[in-house]
């Protein structure tokens, strides 16, 4: 299990001056995260209502979870590892009572987050705090 | 008369915008057009001076909205050279007239008859069939085209005496191919079939003949040729618009009702239940003279030279696979192996070109090509060939930042 650290990730992204390097720092970011064997990849998985695929899931350890997420869509796979960045490591309880979509807006994505992907993101946020 | 796409652009406001801080570059006009002036204006004077239903009050605004309408009836019809107006049928659109279709001749098949369409559709015009095979009993069946749009001569045996319907699409939404639809309008008609067409495609860019094409049913939408949404057509032949059972029923399209029968009303108004989009109605007809006002075989030269442009800038660029033709189209759809598709878009669209990503409504068709989806770029008459030089730009910048693995 690869740990992310939130801050690093938040300064990288929010350093950047301008959209390429946006895209070019979520490129970076995607070849952080594990990829999840075809195996994993269930519909049971899947996050309902994202344009490009993904898949999540949650284990609990001691009231702590630890999810693993992956997408067939690169740009996609970096915003899961900010998405990871702030919501492993926590209790259900915590996660709860955090606005993680505020979270995220603090990540300089916006030139990403078109609303049609943004409606998939909440998805995978309500998803987390279920 | 000379096709001049950048002083035509001034007559499309919103081309002037800006997107993400870029210029906007719009081709995503196979999903739907924008409005030239005339139409918006058209709109707008309709609200301001003639506003009133149609068809019913005897009074100086109702007359009014009422030739307006009618009057719109005459330009559609004339547009594509339908005989008579009563001819030209208002529905929401391509799909609404597809299924009005589906619905009206469902008395005429039982098990054992077929419906057959082809591997380019469109699911508007794929959907609503195999709902109403599912429906009777009988077997939707699937002429296969090849991305080049062409099809091999044994296939005429897909037509036979078992054939009640043909529906294709005249041009592919999704690769912009051209299908060969006379040969195959042919067949259906050597065989007695109903014969629709999907126009969808086509009445942006190609004059399109409803007589010479000598098909039963023609159907487009308003919004994919510079007109309103919400608004299309079903065209029909007298004899084949006769025999549709009407999907609606209600106002308007009744002669004479009691509790225990109705009388239905003569074409068009038979198909045409309650009252109408009557803005749409007129936008469209405004849509239609934009059109007719053009140097129409320029413009199609021109809208293929784009697609061209950008096909002859990337046919040798061996990280991209191009699934439209090289030429006689307005559409380029590709794919970047190992670059999703939404990735690419975002990208694009980051720098103010909008495209399509995705399936395109046509999942079959995807699995023939064997891809999940495509990234199209479609054009019309306003793109100039500075876009269409941005747009290749872009696209290779776009496959240097995510080809980075
Ligand atoms: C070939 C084709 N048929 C049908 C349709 C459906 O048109 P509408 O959504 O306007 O009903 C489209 C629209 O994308 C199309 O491209």
């Amino acid at each position: 299990m690869t740990e992310f650290d939130r801050d690093a990730i938040q300064a990288r992204l929010t350093t950047c001056t301008s959209k390429e390097a946006t895209f070019k720092e979520l490129v970076s970011l995607s070849k952080q995260l594990e990829r999840l064997s075809d195996a994993d990849k269930t519909d049971e998985h899947k996050v309902k209502g994202c344009e490009s695929a993904v898949w999540l899931i949650e284990q609990q350890d001691n009231g702590i979870c630890t999810f693993q997420a992956d997408s067939d869509a690169k740009l996609m796979r970096g915003v899961l590892v900010v998405i990871l960045s702030l919501a492993n490591g926590r209790s259900k309880a915590e996660l709860q009572a955090m606005d993680l979509a505020a979270e995220l807006s603090q990540f300089n994505l916006s030139s990403y987050l078109t609303s049609s992907r943004t409606n998939g993101i909440l998805g995978i946020l309500k998803q987390i705090q279920a | 008369m000379i096709f001049d796409a950048n002083k035509l652009r001034d007559e499309f406001p919103i081309l002037a915008m800006e997107a993400h801080e870029h210029p906007l570059v719009y081709l995503d006009n196979a999903a739907t057009t924008q409005k030239p002036q005339a139409v918006l204006d058209a709109l707008i004077a309709y609200y301001t001076t003639s506003n009133a239903n149609v068809h019913r009050g005897a009074h100086y605004l109702s007359d009014r909205a009422t030739a307006q309408f009618e009057h719109a009836r005459d330009r559609v019809a004339r547009f594509i050279n339908a005989p008579q107006a009563d001819h030209v049928i208002w529905t929401q659109g391509t799909t609404d007239s597809i299924n009005r279709v589906a619905y009206g001749l469902e008395w005429c098949l039982k098990p054992d008859d077929e419906i057959l369409i082809t591997s380019l559709e469109h699911h508007a015009n794929l959907v609503p069939w195999q709902q109403l095979a599912f429906r009777t009993g009988a077997r939707l069946r699937v002429l296969p085209l090849t991305s080049k749009g062409e099809w091999e001569p044994e296939y005429e045996r897909y037509f036979n005496e078992h054939t009640r319907i043909f529906a294709c699409t005249q041009v592919s939404n999704a690769i912009g191919v051209k299908t060969p639809i006379t040969d195959m309008l042919a067949a259906a008609k050597a065989v007695n079939a109903f014969t629709l067409v999907d126009g969808a495609q086509a009445i942006a860019h190609y004059s399109v003949d409803v007589q010479a094409l000598d098909c039963d049913f023609y159907a487009f939408s308003g919004h994919k040729m510079y007109g309103p949404t919400g608004i299309g057509v079903l065209y029909g032949k007298p004899h084949a618009l006769e025999v549709l059972t009407p999907l609606q029923t209600g106002g308007e399209m009744v002669s004479h009702v009691t509790y225990n029968s109705t009388e239905f009303n003569v074409l068009p108004y038979r198909l045409e239940a309650g009252t109408p989009n009557i803005e749409g109605v007129i936008g469209l007809a405004a849509a239609c003279d934009f059109l007719a006002a053009q140097d129409r075989q320029g413009m199609i030269e021109w809208e293929q030279k784009l697609a061209r442009y950008v096909f002859d800038e990337l046919k040798f660029n061996t990280d991209i696979e191009i699934y439209s033709p090289a030429s006689d189209t307005t559409v380029v759809s590709l794919s970047v192996p190992g670059i999703h598709t939404l990735d690419l878009n975002s990208y694009l669209d980051s720098q103010g070109i909008a495209v399509r990503a995705g399936s395109h409504c046509a999942h079959p068709l995807m699995a023939q090509l064997g891809v999940s989806s495509t990234l199209r770029a479609s054009f019309a008459c306003y793109n100039t060939l500075s876009e269409a030089r941005r747009f290749c730009d872009v696209l290779l910048e776009a496959i240097e930042i995510l080809g980075d693995d």
